[in-house]
């Protein structure tokens, strides 16, 4: 199967913190991949490197076969799309306005832009705050506006940070059933989130990131072999050893 | 409970401070220390220089008459100054509220955010203030409580008044500004009439100084002056402390309920909704990066209010200044204002470079287009329209004010005055930038700041004064001297524009995934 990603010896630290060490992945193409872990465990690096917002210290990074580079930069970011926690977005134009920008720079055709974007609003929820200032606009709309945008850029690979936070069920229902229908047309999508139901219900691989490294990288055979007994939660705690706390530490509740 | 409340204010005050802000802020208590100073100074000064010896002999003309309108007039311009620095605000209501969910009691916090906006030290200076300047003045102690509860009363009349009328500027902004505008501009010509006549307009309103002691007494200067020079009986003096303890007491229980509603009721905005006609025309004639760019710097209300700033200036200084006809400070004074506005333009452009759409360039970012050429279409687009600006108002020059030079005169000093003040401004970004400096360009507010605008206006006019200043018959040597200077300079421009970008790149974009809580 063709890797989507592909990632070795790659180095990345703030100073003295070493965030990822020697770290390596491969995602397979038109995967949808969950990429889980602890808190600080270094995901959001990880997809800030991935987006190109962040530089990294050594290592290679390989995405849709073209390696991560300044040569390449631009092809990559042409294919790619995210929305990351907290969303980005451009705080003083209206939705309207944001995703027509968005539109201008992937080009997307002046004809099929409106209906795109109309449709793209309607089934999110949107409609109501097309011309609303986005700074007005609520957490869980902000971050629903900016999947529209990442949609709307048709990339290849999508990488999602915390998706479904602050996010209404029905809209929940909603973004997997796109995620969905994109998977179907081959677009690689990496999520990382820390809600498990939904990462067990939507991925296919997921990779459990702790101590700077993948400690474990569960393929869709494998995780049907072991969530037979347990759940992704336990499976996760499992995987990630974390100092218990002693029996009576809250005897005073 | 109060002492938490302002230690929480305080630490939250303390905590956003940078080292150049704590600077500032202790500027700003020097600058609170001479105030203080200064009123009282002046409020002794003006009730006591009628019963000194040497004043009386050496300046016999003034009468009690005229002593009593000095005392008037002080007390209003007090009076207008205590209304324009009287605090509102009530101490960062935003992270007070969530005190409430820590079981702060409304009423409770009410009330000691009301005391607190009492506390400001602002309010405690102008209350002070008018408290020395009564009790100087009074004539019996039966009129201390009067004159307290008045100073209270004023205190709270001015507060109410002061809330409303800002609401009312936020929904009339454009009607209130202009008219703004067009008093200032006839007040200073009036000014400028008045002073070309000075002694016979005086000597003309000086015999009816009684009548106008008389006006004056209606105005609220007056009225403050009169419960403490006032002649009255203790009954009159029961009945004016009662009345006004009783709406002391009415207006600051309205305070009360109206915070008490603001901290349980935030305010919504009611108007989310906007079509951008604007982002469109800049979009188009100015592009995506440079127009997305002018369309924020227009979206900030400061910046609206700098833009007619600069172009209020030279609307009244002008008109006066050629009333003075074809001189020697004319000549000099107004090519220096009216180079100064692209300059100011740029400088407006520069200071929002990376200002409160910081957070975005991660956005900017990602896109599928070089980081550097977004950039440089920013950076070009911030000196286009100043430059636009600069050459309608060369061309305006060259037309209409002939008197100032030939037009190669006037085209070559104003590109000099131009290409000296970008490169100022490409060096002080560099260095900004290399920075990383949010004191300087916060932001949250991405505005010239204090320091920055008082530098420029020295700087504007020190070259003014070298490029515009009549020289005779030396004239020629210095457009040669400037001539080699423009080329220079804008070769010099040119072949480092990059260094902004690479700035920018390295310096910048760490500190904004940082900022951003990625």
């Amino acid at each position: 199967m063709d890797q989507a990603i592909k990632i070795s010896g790659l180095q990345k630290s703030y100073g003295n913190t070493a965030v990822l060490e020697d770290f390596e992945l491969s995602v397979p193409s038109g995967n949808i991949f969950g990429l889980i872990g602890p808190n600080g465990a270094g995901k959001s690096t990880l997809i800030g490197i991935l987006t190109g917002l962040l530089d990294y210290d050594g290592g290679q990074i390989v995405i849709n076969g073209r390696e991560l580079n300044e040569q390449n930069e631009q092809n990559i970011k042409r294919q790619i799309a995210s929305v990351l926690q907290p969303p980005l977005l451009f705080e003083h134009f209206t939705s309207h306005d944001f995703l027509h920008y968005i539109c201008d720079i992937y080009n997307i055709d002046m004809q099929d832009r409106q209906q795109k974007m109309d449709s793209m609003l309607e089934y999110l929820g949107l409609s109501e705050f097309k011309h609303a200032k986005i700074n007005k606009l609520s957490a869980g709309s902000r971050k629903k506006l900016s999947f529209c945008a990442a949609i709307l850029s048709q990339p290849k690979i999508l990488f999602l940070d915390e998706p479904f936070e602050s996010i209404d069920v029905i809209s929940i229902g909603r973004m997997k059933t796109i995620l969905n229908r994109l998977q179907e047309k081959g677009v690689t999508t990496i999520i990382t989130s820390h809600i498990l139901e939904i990462v067990e219900n939507l991925c296919d691989d997921i990779a459990i990131l702790h101590n700077q490294k993948i400690i474990a990288y569960l393929d869709s055979e494998t995780r049907k072999e072991l969530q037979k007994d347990s759940s992704l939660s336990e499976i996760f705690e499992s995987y990630v050893e974390v100092e218990k706390p002693k029996n009576d530490v809250l005897k005073w509740l | 409970m109060l002492r938490k409340l302002i230690y929480l204010n305080w630490s939250a005050f303390m905590n956003r401070l940078t080292t150049f802000q704590t600077f500032l802020v202790a500027g700003y208590i020097v600058f609170l220390l001479m105030l203080f100073s200064n009123l009282i100074g002046s409020a002794l000064v003006i009730v006591f220089f009628g019963q000194n010896m040497i004043v009386g002999q050496q300046l016999s003309w003034i009468t009690p008459q005229l002593h009593q309108l000095i005392i008037l007039i002080f007390a209003n311009v007090l009076w207008i100054l205590h209304f324009s620095f009287t605090s509102t605000r009530l101490l960062n209501m935003e992270e007070n509220r969530k005190l409430l969910a820590y079981g702060y009691p409304v009423k409770k916090l009410s009330w000691h955010l009301n005391l607190m906006g009492f506390f400001h030290p602002l309010n405690v200076i102008y209350n002070f203030t008018w408290v020395v300047f009564l009790l100087l003045q009074i004539k019996h102690l039966m009129y201390v409580p009067v004159v307290l509860a008045v100073v209270l009363l004023n205190y709270a009349i001015i507060y109410s008044i002061k809330h409303r009328f800002l609401k009312i500027v936020e929904k009339r902004f454009k009607l209130i500004f202009f008219s703004a505008l067009f008093v200032i501009f006839g007040s200073i010509q009036a000014i400028a009439i008045i002073s070309r006549q000075f002694e016979a307009i005086v000597s003309k309103y000086l015999p009816s100084i009684t009548s106008l002691n008389n006006y004056l007494f209606y105005t609220p200067g007056g009225l403050l002056q009169y419960s403490a020079a006032g002649d009255y009986n203790l009954t009159t003096a029961s009945v004016i402390y009662g009345f006004s303890a009783l709406l002391v007491f009415l207006i600051f229980r309205d305070h009360f309920f109206k915070t008490r509603e603001g901290l349980q009721k935030p305010v919504k905005e009611g108007n989310i909704y906007k079509r951008n006609r604007l982002w469109n025309f800049l979009r188009k004639w100015l592009g995506l990066n440079a127009g997305k760019f002018y369309y924020y710097i227009f979206s900030h209300s400061y910046n609206r209010l700098q833009l007619l700033t600069i172009a209020l200036i030279p609307a009244v200084y002008i008109p006066l200044l050629l009333q003075l006809g074809n001189n020697y400070y004319s000549n000099l004074l107004i090519p220096t204002m009216l180079a100064a506005i692209p300059v100011a333009l740029l400088a407006m452009g520069m200071a929002n470079m990376f200002g409160y759409e910081n957070k975005e360039f991660l956005l900017h970012k990602q896109f599928p287009l070089s980081m550097e050429k977004q950039l440089k279409e920013r950076f070009l687009g911030i000196i286009i329209v100043p430059l636009m600006i600069f050459y309608l108002i060369t061309t305006a020059e060259i037309l209409y004010l002939p008197q100032l030079g030939s037009v190669i005169e006037i085209y070559i000093a104003n590109t000099f005055f131009f290409v000296c003040f970008t490169l100022v401004f490409l060096w002080s970004s560099f260095y900004y930038y290399k920075q990383v400096d949010y004191s300087s360009f916060s932001f949250k507010h991405p505005i010239i700041s204090q320091k920055v605008t008082f530098m420029m206006t020295f700087l504007i006019f020190g070259l003014g004064y070298a490029v515009f200043a009549p020289l005779g018959s030396y004239q020629n040597y210095r457009l040669y001297v400037m001539g080699f200077l423009i080329l220079a300079i804008s070769l010099y421009l040119w072949r480092n524009m990059d260094v902004l970008v690479l700035a920018f790149e390295k310096h910048i974009m760490h500190r904004v995934w940082a900022d951003a809580d990625q």
